[in-house]
Parts: structure tokens; C-alpha cells; sequence
């Protein structure tokens, strides 16, 4: 489509007045302004962050003048490293225990709930639908100030006290409604036929499910799985309120208590191993989905992305 | 004025007009319902419910609570406490081997333990395969009440003594058995009998901090020191956006008291009126920044001047980038009973589940060699008998320049102390505090 | 296949029971308790909320207080409230005056490059929140890359405390830290737009404003207003951006004193009213959101 927007030969463009009105009143000219708030905006977004992973490989203390390139704050720093600084590489590993809970959890409960509300004729599924996409779209203070003011009425030892599975319960809360507008768009495309054809042929409805829809429905539950994982893993407000202590906080959490006071580089190093988790499982998730979706033709970065 | 256990029992509350009363926000039948009542029999506790049975009509303008009552008695340098051991409260027996394979959590404020006193404490009792985590914190309100509801589980807990009267009626700590500390030795032996816990019963002592004004003499042209009221300086609009004040409304209300002469545990409705208002005017005039990272702020230049504790002003040296010197931070704090100074604890929590190891840790954190890396750590001085400013001077551990710093013995005996308020005048403290920090 | 469909009657609710139960006791519930801890009391101790969860004997104590602090004398939440109303609306007219060039540009004019130019947009979805704005603390600080820019090179020495507590700091963060939710949307909505209507209406002689202006614009409204609905519910309730990047009260949003509140024992109250007003402003902009997308799946059946 941007072929045909490509200027037509013939057509002179007006030769009154200063070159830049020429070039800015003709109406073929390349959007060069708009190309240039785009690598400007692009650049404003994605450099701060570079410089921040920059200085993660910083020899000296400080986060803003360089002092050589060392891996000082991944290993070599026998106390302050990410490596040997006990608290902070428990964060990340409470990070990914968190993302891998969350999303054992959120997705088959998603799925299934995406399958029953698509299929549940009658009003009540349309009220729990309302609810689900209410949990969507809820500003996230609200839901983990409510959980963590029940995680505080609650006698200890209940499963939503604060903690690793107050945060997961948390996070699935907060997270279903992904695996389950996605499914939900899926199943729209795949349409009624092929399970039809399926129970026309014999089969059960829960035959027609497992051997018809759930491979139909494979890429949709892969692409959903990766979001609620990388989700999860920068997750903030939730994970904060339901932590119990040093053992429960989160890499964003950590950011957040640590941002404030004289933080070491080894902050930037522990941000960058997220950044790298966060966008391994983004990469893993659009390989695979270009997997499961080979041969249907709009394997492309953009349906991936529409996912979202 | 003490109600027996009895007496505050008998009441036929039923019956009484007021008991429906919530306007204050006191229900005595959730008071009672709270399994609350043996607290009665404690002085401080049994004035507060006289407190709340008196129908106080005359009103606080700050706050919901009623108008403060000056009957309540707390721990002070007057009134020295002894608290009471429960029954089903006592301190574990003498000579217990220490728990196998035990992971004794600290809950404390960010940057305020020593990771090396971690590091010696776990190598010291390898044999019991000791852990020690920390969970931390950044205000002492919202500590205990994760402690209260079970959101964090700790063993030893680093208090100021203004909450052990709560804690101690709570339940929420458990008592020492010094058997296992002698290390107390090398403290103040005035830490041995103390006013907040005569026969320190339930706490042993950390670090002090006396509170003052930190600030650089390249960037504020005025010498603080020699004002003669020093703390108008966070009034002066000429340094707007170029300070900072502590994040803790004890601390930073007690500055503004300091400022007008008056106590900084004070009940008086119009006093915190004061500060109120003077705080409004610090908002819309100098709109300081409200935390606790002053060791770093002044350093960097993110802030010139900040109220500041005695241990941030020394922080503040490490903490200068490279290639700048310390020369410039100036430290200033008033003397006499015009000070502040306090001192935090560390305490063993009821819920701890390796008490023996966690007296051994409240030990390990006497120990003169582990001391000095706290002070170093943190900032912060231990009242080691073996630390002296003098001392601290001459070995350069601390600059000239800060020498006003180091804390000395007769500071802490006659400054003012934070002590613990009545919950309802807590309550106000809070109000107000809760309105500046809304930037309102 | 009758005995099937007897049974598929309750296959179907069946599979959404474990989905209906969480969201009704992880969800529904919670903001219950919520309502009764806004309408509880106080332990008279620790001054710690009790909450009342019988609606009958509930408690207007604590919600009046809120409620008569927010204007007037007393007005002590006023002042936040009308910072976080016009911070929200710089930071999301912002975040649309960027995000909608940028969508526009990657849509229409994205060409061989639109693939690399997407993931780059993508990005910053899968970078945390607290990294990037980590990433603003380091840069900010007064020795830091945006003073030495703005110096350029040394040469006319800048020293601006941008951390100092200053309302443009916080509004560029919230911007910075919301226009990847915007340009999203923003563009799915571009992108289903038909090329054809364009290349119609440029055929017809339309100036390329024109156009725009006459038929990509009213086209896109549904996910500028999508967008919109995004990035500003979160935005009401941000104190981190605010604390990270100011940390003075002179900025203090609505975000901070929920934050704030519901770490006092004495304030939760107050801090559960203060939720309960915000959810129930931002009910309508939600609903709105809700119904909109139960339309859309709607539609396409």
C-alpha cells in the first residue's frame, strides 16, 4: 500500500517561492516531519534505558560517569555484585519464580474460562465477562491496596497472607483477563465450523475440544502465556503491597526501595538481567507463535503485536 | 487515676449513652473485644482508658480525636518504666543449645545493618548452619503494623523506644534472657537500666542519633551555626527546592517544635496547630523534599541543606563523587536540652522461631569489632564504652568538619527524647503529618 | 448427540466456573472489604483499623473526614487532588501528541522498515516501569547526562536539579513512562483503517491535511479514545513516578495519598475512602472501556 503513495513522475510539484515551501506544499513529498518526531520519539524512549544498561557495566560507583568497563557489578564485586549480594540476586529469582507461578496458573484458568464464557448462553456469563474485562482495565492500585488490605484482615497462614502466593493469587487476579481476550479473539476467527465438522463426524463435545480447538487454539495460548510472563516480571504495584519482606520483593520492587537512596551500578546490572529475561521470553514467544502459526500467513511481528 | 483490671471490667458499659459513641473514633467494646484488657493494669494504659471514658468535649482543631489529655504517662527520663512479664510471655530458659539449620530474619531500615555483622555472625555459628536475612522498612508505623497483622515475619526488629509500651502490651516481643548477652558490658551502663526499660528487660541498645542540620558551604552562604535561631533557614525562600527534611513525622514535627522552644512530645492541640501551620508554610515556600536519602542529596547537589541525623551527616562523606572534597559539609546540632537525641533498639520478636539464635545475634551486635562496622556501615554510632569522639577524630574515622557529629554520653542524658504518645495525640501527630506530606 | 447436548449444557459454565469463583472472591470481595474498612473503626491501641462487615452498623466517621477535608478550610486532600487532575491531563495530552505522529508514521509510512520500527515501539512495553524510570534517576541527577547535554560539553555550564521536586519533572516521567500504552492502540487503530479510503480520497483530490483530516482522523477516534482510557487509569493512580522522580510533597498526587494513608494503621480508612472515590470516578471512563470492547467482540461474530 505505501507503493502507491509514491509520488507520480509527472506530477511537477508548484515552482513558486523558497525551496522549503516548494518541498512543504507538495503534497508527495516524503513525510519527513513525521519521521522525524518518530526516531526522535524512539530515541527519547529507548536511550535512557541503553545509557542505564551502559553503566550497569560501569568499573567505578557511579551511575553517571564512566569509569571503564568491567563486569564488576555482575560477578566481580565479591560483595556488592549482583552474583554475591544475596538480597539482590533473590529478587531476581523471586522475580521468575513469580512470572513462571503466575503464568502456570493465570493462562489454564484463562483458557478455560475464555472457552465456558464463549460458548454459556444467557445472561450471567455477560455479567462475569463485564467483570472480567473490569479486572482489565482496573487502575492496579485498586486491586492490590483491596488484596492487601484482605491479606491484613486475614489470620496468618491463610494462602493470600502477604507473600509469594499472596503475590501469585494476586498477579493471577490481575493477569486472567489476557489469556482469556485473547482466546476469546481467537476463537471469533476459528469460527463454530470445525468443531461442528468434528461433532458432525462423531465426536464428543469435550472429543471436539481436545482434538479440534485446543491445537486450533495452541498459538493463542502460547502468545498468551509470554505476555502474562513478561507481565509478570515487571510487574510492581502488586507484588509491592503483597511482599512480607526482603524475601518476597521483586526486582521492581528493589528498584523502587533502592532508586531513591545512593544505589550501586549493581541496581542497573540487576535491571538490565530483567530487561534480558523480559525480552528473551518475547523473543521465545514470537518464534513460537510463528511456529504454531506457520502456514496461516499473517505469522507477521504485527499479529504477534495485535495479540496485544 | 489507675484503673485495676476489675474496675475497668465491672463498668456496665451496656448501659452507658456513650458506648454507641464513635465519634472519636474509640470503641471501647472492640477495645475490650481486642483481648486488650490486661493492658489495663499497666499506668500508661490504665490513664489512656480513663482518657477514653471521659467524654472530652472541648475538641482538638487539628485531627478527629478528642483534645488531648495530659494524664497519660509514658516512659521518660521522669518517669522510668519497668514493664511487666507475662505469664505466657517469659524469656527463654538459660543454657539452650541454638536452633539447627535456623534463617533469623531482621526487619530494619533500608541501609541500617551491617551486612559484614551478617557475614561474621553466619561464619561465628557455622556449625548451627545460621541464615540472616533482612526485610526492610522505611517507617517505623508501618513496620509494626506488618508485624501486627503477620505480613512480615521477623525475629529481631529495630524499633525506637517510643513503641516498646505497644509492643510490650501486645505482646509483639519477647523477653531477654541476659544470660545469653553478655556483651553487654561494652556498652553506656546507663543502657543497662534505661528509662524506656529499666533492667532492659526486653531491648538491648543499637545506634544513636542526634539530629541536627546538614548542609554544604559552598552552596549556602549563610553559617547555620551562628544563626540565632538555625532551623529558619528551612524557612528561607531563598533556598527553595534546595532542601530536604526527614521522613518521619516525629523527627521532622520535632524539628518545628524545636524551632518555637517547646517540647517535642507535646499533647497541646495548639502547639501541633503550630506546626501545622508552619509546616503549610514550608510546603508553599521552600517545598522541601520529604525522605530519607539526605546522605546522598547533599552530596550529589540534589540538595544543599537538609535536617539530618548525626550518622547521615557522616555518611555523607563516603557518599561525596570522586575527585570532590568532604571539606564543604557542615553539620550543625543544638546542645542541651534544646538536642534530640535518641537511641534505636533492637528487639526479639514474640513470633521468632529460633529465639536462642536471635540472642545470640542481639550478642553479636555488642561485640566491639562488629559495633565499629555498624558505625561504618550505617553512619551511625554505637554507645560503646570504647568509642570516643576524641578518639574518632584523631583516627580520622570522622573529618574535623563533622566533629559536631560524634554523639556524646551527656547529649543523650540531657537532650529531649521522641517519646512514646497517647494513641489519640499519636493520632493528631499523624493528621498533621499526613497534610504536609498531601502538599496541601 | 442429544445425552451430549444435555450434558454440554453445563460443560460450557462448567469450564468457567474456576474463572467465575476467582474473580468473585479475588475481585468482588476484596473491594467489599475495602467498603468496610472505609466505613470501620479504630483499634483504640494501635489506633489500627477494625473493620465493620455488616452494612447496617457501618461507620461514616472516617469517609465524612475525607469527604470535608477535600475543599475549603480544612482542604487538606484539595490540593493533591487538583495536581493529579492537571498533571494527568499534561501527561496525557502529551502522551497522545507524541504517540499519534508516531503510530501515523509507522502505519502509513512504516514501509520496508515497519517490522524493526514496530519492535522498537514494542520495546518499552517489555522494559519495567521501574528500570526506566530508574534510567530518569540516573540521567536527572545533577551531574548526570541530561545537565551535561544541555551544557553541551561543558561549555556553558548547566546545574539544574531536575530531581529537586518540580512538577515538569513528574509530568515528563508519567508521559515517558505511559506513551507505549498509547502508541499501541493507537496504532491497531490506524492499521484497520482501509488504505483504500485514503488512496480514494487523495484521488479525489484531497490535500494529504485534508484527508486527514476528513477521514483518518474521525476513523481513529475510537483508539484515541481507547488509548486515552490507557494510559490516564493508570496515571490517577500513580505515586512511584511521583516518588522516584520528586519526592516532595509539593507534588504529591492522588496516588501518594493512597500510598500514603493505608500505611498508617490510624489512616487506612482513609485510605480504603480514598480508593473507593477514585474507583468510582473512574467507573464510568471504565465502563465506557468495558462496554466498547464487548461491542467490538460482538461485532465481528
Amino acid at each position: 500500500m505505501t507503493a502507491t503513495l509514491q509520488p507520480p513522475a509527472e506530477v511537477a510539484p508548484a515552482r513558486t517561492g523558497l525551496p522549503f515551501v516548494r518541498w512543504f506544499k507538495n503534497p508527495w513529498r516524503k513525510p519527513r516531519i513525521l519521521e522525524a518526531i518518530t526516531w526522535i520519539y524512539l530515541a527519547w524512549s529507548l536511550l535512557p534505558v541503553a545509557i542505564a544498561v551502559l553503566f550497569s557495566f560501569n568499573a567505578g560507583k557511579s551511575r553517571s560517569v564512566w569509569q571503564g568497563f568491567s563486569f564488576r557489578w555482575y560477578w566481580q564485586d565479591p560483595d556488592r555484585s549482583v552474583w554475591h549480594d544475596a538480597d539482590l540476586h533473590a529478587a531476581l529469582v523471586h522475580t521468575l519464580l513469580l512470572g513462571v507461578l503466575t503464568t502456570i496458573i493465570a493462562v489454564p484458568l484463562g483458557v478455560a474460562f475464555a472457552l465456558g464464557l464463549d460458548r454459556w448462553r444467557g445472561r450471567l456469563p455477560q455479567f462475569w465477562n463485564i467483570q472480567m474485562l473490569l479486572s482489565f482495565v482496573v487502575p492496579e492500585i485498586i486491586l492490590g491496596v483491596s488484596l492487601y488490605f484482605v491479606a491484613s484482615q486475614l489470620p496468618v497462614n491463610t494462602p493470600l497472607q502477604a507473600g509469594t502466593w499472596g503475590q501469585v493469587i494476586g498477579l493471577v487476579t490481575f493477569q486472567m483477563s489476557y489469556p482469556v481476550i485473547i482466546v476469546r479473539a481467537r476463537l471469533l476467527t476459528i469460527g463454530k465450523q470445525y468443531e461442528e465438522a468434528a461433532t458432525d463426524l462423531g465426536a464428543s463435545s469435550i472429543g471436539a475440544l481436545r482434538r479440534v480447538l485446543i491445537p486450533m487454539l495452541l498459538p493463542a495460548i502460547f502468545a498468551s502465556s509470554v505476555l502474562v510472563f513478561a507481565d509478570v516480571i515487571d510487574d510492581f504495584v502488586i507484588v509491592r503491597y503483597l511482599s512480607s519482606g526482603a524475601d518476597t520483593e521483586s526486582v521492581a520492587v528493589k528498584i523502587y526501595n533502592t532508586a531513591r537512596g545512593a544505589p550501586t551500578p549493581a541496581l542497573n546490572a540487576l535491571a538490565s538481567l530483567l530487561l534480558v529475561a523480559s525480552f528473551g521470553a518475547i523473543v521465545i514467544g514470537y518464534l513460537g507463535y510463528r511456529f504454531l502459526t506457520r502456514g496461516e500467513g499473517e505469522s507477521s511481528l504485527g499479529s504477534f503485536a495485535g495479540q496485544l | 487515676m489507675r484503673h485495676s483490671r476489675e474496675h475497668a471490667l465491672s463498668e456496665d458499659r451496656s448501659k452507658d449513652p456513650n458506648d454507641q459513641q464513635r465519634g472519636d473514633g474509640l470503641s471501647r467494646r472492640s477495645f475490650l473485644s481486642r483481648g486488650a484488657a490486661a493492658a489495663v493494669t499497666l499506668p500508661s494504659m490504665a490513664a489512656f482508658l480513663e482518657a477514653c471514658s471521659k467524654k472530652d468535649t472541648t475538641g482538638g482543631t487539628v485531627g478527629t480525636g478528642p483534645a488531648p489529655t495530659a494524664t497519660f504517662s509514658v516512659a521518660s527520663p521522669e518517669n522510668p518504666v519497668k514493664w511487666p512479664i507475662f505469664d505466657d510471655n517469659k524469656p527463654i530458659a538459660s543454657g539452650l543449645t541454638p536452633e539447627q539449620n535456623a534463617t533469623l530474619n531482621v526487619y530494619t531500615y533500608v541501609d541500617y545493618f551491617d551486612k559484614g555483622a551478617i557475614k561474621s555472625f553466619e561464619k561465628k555459628y557455622q556449625k548451627y548452619n545460621v541464615k540472616v536475612t533482612l526485610t526492610t522498612f522505611e517507617d517505623t508505623t508501618e513496620a509494626i503494623g506488618k508485624i501486627r497483622t503477620g505480613g512480615v515475619q521477623a525475629d529481631i526488629y529495630n524499633p525506637s523506644y517510643d513503641q516498646i509500651g505497644k509492643m510490650v502490651t501486645a505482646k509483639l516481643v519477647q523477653p531477654i534472657n541476659h544470660d545469653y548477652i553478655p556483651n553487654i558490658a561494652n556498652v553506656w551502663p546507663t543502657y543497662t537500666n534505661p528509662f524506656y526499660d529499666q533492667e532492659w528487660q526486653y531491648t538491648t541498645p543499637y545506634v544513636l542519633y542526634g539530629t541536627g542540620i546538614a548542609w554544604r558551604a559552598d552552596l549556602v552562604s549563610e553559617d547555620i551555626a551562628a544563626m540565632s535561631n538555625p532551623y529558619d533557614i528551612f524557612w528561607n525562600a531563598k533556598y527553595e527546592k534546595k532542601m530536604s527534611v526527614l521522613d518521619d513525622y516525629r523527627t521532622c514535627m520535632g524539628m518545628v517544635l524545636l524551632r518555637n522552644n517547646l517540647s517535642v512530645n507535646t499533647y497541646k492541640a495548639e502547639d501541633l496547630d503550630l506546626v501545622h501551620k508552619q509546616l503549610s508554610l514550608l510546603n508553599q515556600t521552600t517545598k522541601p523534599k520529604v525522605n530519607v536519602t539526605d546522605y546522598t542529596d547533599v552530596p550529589t547537589k540534589i540538595v544543599s541543606i537538609c535536617q539530618a541525623w548525626a550518622g547521615d551527616a557522616v555518611n555523607m562523606v563516603s557518599y561525596m563523587p570522586q575527585g570532590q572534597s568532604p571539606d564543604v559539609l557542615r553539620y550543625w546540632s543544638p546542645t542541651g536540652n534544646e538536642n534530640m537525641t535518641d537511641n534505636d533498639l533492637l528487639v526479639l520478636l514474640k513470633e521468632s522461631k529460633a529465639p536462642v539464635m536471635a540472642h545470640l545475634l542481639l550478642n553479636h551486635m555488642l561485640d566491639y569489632e562488629v559495633s565499629i562496622g555498624t558505625f561504618s556501615f550505617t553512619g551511625y554510632q554505637p554507645p560503646q564504652n570504647k568509642i570516643t569522639p576524641e578518639e574518632l577524630v584523631s583516627s580520622q574515622f570522622i573529618p574535623k568538619n563533622l566533629a559536631s557529629a560524634v554523639v556524646l554520653q551527656k547529649d543523650w542524658e540531657s537532650g529531649q527524647h521522641l517519646l512514646e504518645l497517647p494513641p489519640d495525640v499519636d493520632s493528631q501527630w499523624q493528621a498533621v503529618w499526613q497534610q504536609f506530606k498531601a502538599g496541601a | 448427540m442429544s445425552v451430549g447436548s444435555q450434558r454440554s449444557r453445563w460443560i460450557w459454565p462448567g469450564f468457567a466456573l474456576p474463572g467465575v469463583l476467582w474473580l468473585a472472591f479475588l475481585f468482588l470481595i476484596p473491594l467489599y472489604v475495602v467498603l468496610c474498612l472505609a466505613f470501620g473503626t479504630l483499634d483504640p491501641i494501635f489506633r489500627s483499623p477494625v473493620p465493620e462487615w455488616n452494612p447496617l452498623q457501618w461507620d461514616t466517621t472516617q469517609v465524612a473526614f475525607v469527604f470535608s477535608h477535600i475543599f475549603g478550610d480544612d482542604g487538606i486532600f484539595g490540593p493533591a487532588i487538583v495536581r493529579t487532575v492537571v498533571f494527568v491531563l499534561l501527561a496525557s495530552a502529551g502522551c497522545l501528541l507524541i504517540s499519534y505522529p508516531v503510530a501515523y508514521f509507522v502505519c502509513r509510512f512504516g514501509g520496508r522498515r515497519k517490522g524493526l520500527l514496530l519492535a522498537l515501539l514494542i520495546a518499552p512495553f517489555w522494559i519495567s516501569y521501574m528500570m526506566r524510570m530508574l534510567a530518569w534517576v540516573n540521567l536527572l541527577q545533577t551531574d548526570g547526562w541530561v545537565n551535561k547535554a544541555l551544557s553541551a560539553g561543558g561549555i556553558f555550564p548547566v546545574h539544574v536539579s531536575w530531581l529537586d521536586g518540580r512538577p515538569s519533572t513528574v509530568i515528563m516521567g508519567l508521559t515517558y513512562g505511559y506513551v507505549p500504552y498509547m502508541i499501541l492502540p493507537l496504532y491497531a487503530g490506524l492499521d484497520r483503517i482501509e488504505p483504500s479510503l485514503i488512496e480514494a480520497a487523495r484521488d479525489l483530490g484531497g490535500s494529504r491535511w485534508s484527508t486527514f483530516r476528513q477521514v483518518t482522523l474521525p476513523m481513529s477516534k475510537p483508539a484515541v479514545i481507547a488509548g486515552l482510557l490507557l494510559v490516564t487509569l493508570p496515571m490517577v493512580g500513580d505515586y512511584f513516578t511521583n516518588d522516584l522522580l520528586s519526592g516532595s510533597p509539593s507534588t504529591s498526587m492522588y496516588g501518594n495519598l493512597i500510598n500514603n494513608a493505608i500505611l498508617v494503621p490510624a489512616q487506612v480508612g482513609q485510605g480504603a475512602t480514598f480508593l473507593i472515590i477514585m474507583f468510582i470516578v473512574l467507573l464510568i471512563p471504565m465502563i465506557y472501556y468495558v462496554r466498547a470492547t464487548a461491542r467490538a467482540e460482538g461485532d465481528t461474530v
